[in-house]
């Protein structure tokens, strides 16, 4: 009697396997729905940025760090379970969400959240990948050993969401009068567009969200351009 | 407000409105190909073309050392990415090769010629094996679609051997000890050691328990008895090429178009149907495939292409199955070398 086509134990252990993936994906998929609410209220907060005038962003940003906190908790149980798992397996499940919580934390510190007693807060400090990594306890582009991490792929998508946050609070920070942080912003934006200009792109996402970064140079130039129009730019002392 | 004299600033608006570059001389645009300061078209036959000039003039700010760190990572990524793509292309095409070859029986000189295919994919996997060790082993999977081709190819020749379904260890095995041959035949040929040290699961301090691991087999790591039985230590721990329960499926979905091929022309070649004397033949091997399939719960993940895969199976088997009734029928008033006529079940005439 020759064997069988298929083994009958082959079938139970396949079906298994693929039961375990599918709740391995549920669970996952559980956190980062979490990771999603507390992201989403704390970019809620932040759009008040765009209303709030620099001398209140203490309590506002206080605000923010609460939810930044909340954002922090369930990454690091996002983490902890899916470091069992290969990392690139899974990872484009929660890459856009964690993206979105990379960005908030990002625009917290730009405008002077995030301090520490080694550091503190200043408007315009641009925290780095592995200053991002130090704040969500979590490596950051790792190589060496299969874990949850974050890419610099997710770090720049990233700063290009910040970017255009920001180009937005250039021009409403002038309606609100403060043309200081209209031209501080300009000054940051072409700054970090140089450094996206340096970057070889491959026809990837990061390419196409790269491209926004020239309208956001363009509309702060806009903003600087009528603001130089009206000699309303503020000198700087320091110069 | 303070009113101090800054119109100047109005500058950097300037700079920005775009320029064309058209010769004014000629109307024509001058993109296209560089030109000397004749005008004529500047060639490079000898020596090699000289490094286009770096996109801009990169002025240097507080930012740049760590966009350069950055560009320099994603590069490095982009590069792994090309090379495993060029190589995977190369053991598809020699796959599908393989599978081309075993289509009728396997006469001697065909399982030669299988074997020097096999050895020639060895080498291809052996070169990308240090590019997809560890964690990069799912970053670049869809990059390793070459890896469901030899499954379909190793598969079909497991089947046409043995009447069985291979079973994943035994082609993580296989793939394995391929890549161990192609590994040692390399550095051979190179006469110097080429496999630099990967880092390995065993360096770093564990965080996870099972996190850590070499993703050897997603399934049961023990390694199974290997189809063939031969023992080649090259080096201590080569590194070698794993293959995923994705490559399997994806792999054995695509076994079942070969199967149905092979029935088709061996039943048209042979006058009757492939398959043990009085056993199993060919047509329950599919129906029991089919099943397998059908009964399977849906690999979450790329539900689309497995539904498309799932929807090519149903039409293989249904061809077979009409093969098997044309058989039953009239399977005696056909000459041989007779081919049935398989329109009928063709997706854009059935019915339902």
């Amino acid at each position: 009697m020759a064997p069988p086509m298929i083994d009958p134990a082959l079938f139970d252990q396949l079906k298994e396997n693929i039961e375990k993936d599918g709740s391995i994906r549920k669970d996952l998929e559980k956190i980062i729905e979490e990771l999603n609410q507390h992201v989403s209220y704390t970019q809620g907060v932040l759009t008040k940025i765009h209303s709030t005038p620099r001398s209140k962003y203490p309590a506002l940003l206080a605000q923010v760090e609460g939810g930044i906190k909340k954002e922090l908790e369930t990454t690091t149980r996002l983490s902890q379970f899916s470091s069992q798992y290969p990392y690139y397996k899974y990872n484009y499940k929660w890459g856009r969400t964690l993206q979105d919580a990379i960005a908030t934390v990002l625009l917290c510190a730009w405008l002077g959240g995030m301090g520490s007693d080694s550091k503190p807060g200043e408007v315009g400090r641009l925290l780095t990948l592995e200053e991002v990594g130090e704040v969500f306890g979590v490596p950051v582009n790792l190589k060496d050993r299969d874990a949850f991490h974050i890419t610099i792929e997710e770090y720049l998508l990233a700063l290009i969401s910040v970017i255009e946050d920001l180009s937005r609070l250039a021009m409403n920070s002038v309606t609100l009068g403060d043309t200081e942080l209209a031209v501080q912003i300009s000054g940051f934006i072409k700054d970090l567009h140089g450094g996206f200009q340096m970057l070889n792109l491959k026809n990837d996402i990061l390419r196409k969200r790269t491209d926004s970064v020239k309208y956001a140079v363009k509309k702060v130039e806009d903003v600087v351009y009528d603001l130089s129009l009206r000699n309303l730019i503020p000198t700087k002392e320091a110069q | 407000m303070d009113e101090a004299p800054a119109p100047k600033r109005t500058k950097i608006v300037c700079e920005d409105t775009p320029k064309k570059s058209i010769d004014n001389s000629t109307g024509k645009t001058m993109s296209g190909f560089k030109r000397d300061r004749h005008g004529n078209e500047k060639r490079f036959d000898n020596g090699p073309r000289p490094a286009p000039k770096p996109k801009v003039a990169v002025v240097r700010n507080a930012y740049t050392p760590m966009f350069e760190q950055l560009r320099d990572e994603l590069d490095a990524h982009h590069d792994r990415r090309d090379r495993l793509g060029k190589v995977s292309r190369d053991v598809t095409g020699l796959s599908k090769k393989i599978v081309r070859t075993i289509n009728p029986d396997l006469p001697p000189q065909i399982q030669a010629e299988v074997d020097s295919r096999l050895a020639e994919i060895s080498k291809l996997l052996a070169v990308m094996v240090p590019d997809v060790q560890g964690i990069n082993r799912h970053r670049y999977s869809r990059s390793l679609m070459c890896l469901e081709e030899l499954a379909e190819a190793l598969t079909f020749a497991h089947y046409l051997k043995t009447q069985t379904l291979l079973k994943p260890e035994e082609l993580s095995a296989f793939v394995e000890e391929l890549t161990r041959k192609g590994g040692a035949a390399v550095s051979e040929g190179k006469e110097k050691d080429k496999d630099e040290p990967m880092p390995d699961a065993g360096n770093t301090p564990a965080p996870a328990a099972s996190g850590d691991q070499e993703t050897t087999t997603e399934s049961d790591p023990k390694p199974a008895e290997n189809e063939q039985q031969q023992q080649q230590q090259s080096k201590p721990e080569p590194p070698i090429m794993s293959t995923t329960e994705d490559d399997y499926f994806y792999g054995v979905f695509d076994l079942s178009g070969e199967m149905m091929r092979f029935a088709t022309t061996s039943t048209a070649l042979t006058g009757k149907m492939a398959g043990a004397e009085d056993e199993r033949t060919i047509v329950e091997d599919m129906h029991e495939l089919g099943s397998f399939f059908e009964m399977l719960p849906m690999k979450a993940g790329d539900k689309k292409q497995w539904e498309k895969k799932l929807d090519v199976m149903r039409q293989s088997v249904r061809k077979v199955e009409r093969l098997g009734y044309d058989r039953k029928i009239r399977g005696s008033e056909r000459p041989q070398g007779w081919v049935p006529d398989l329109t009928v079940d063709q997706p854009g005439e059935e019915e339902e």
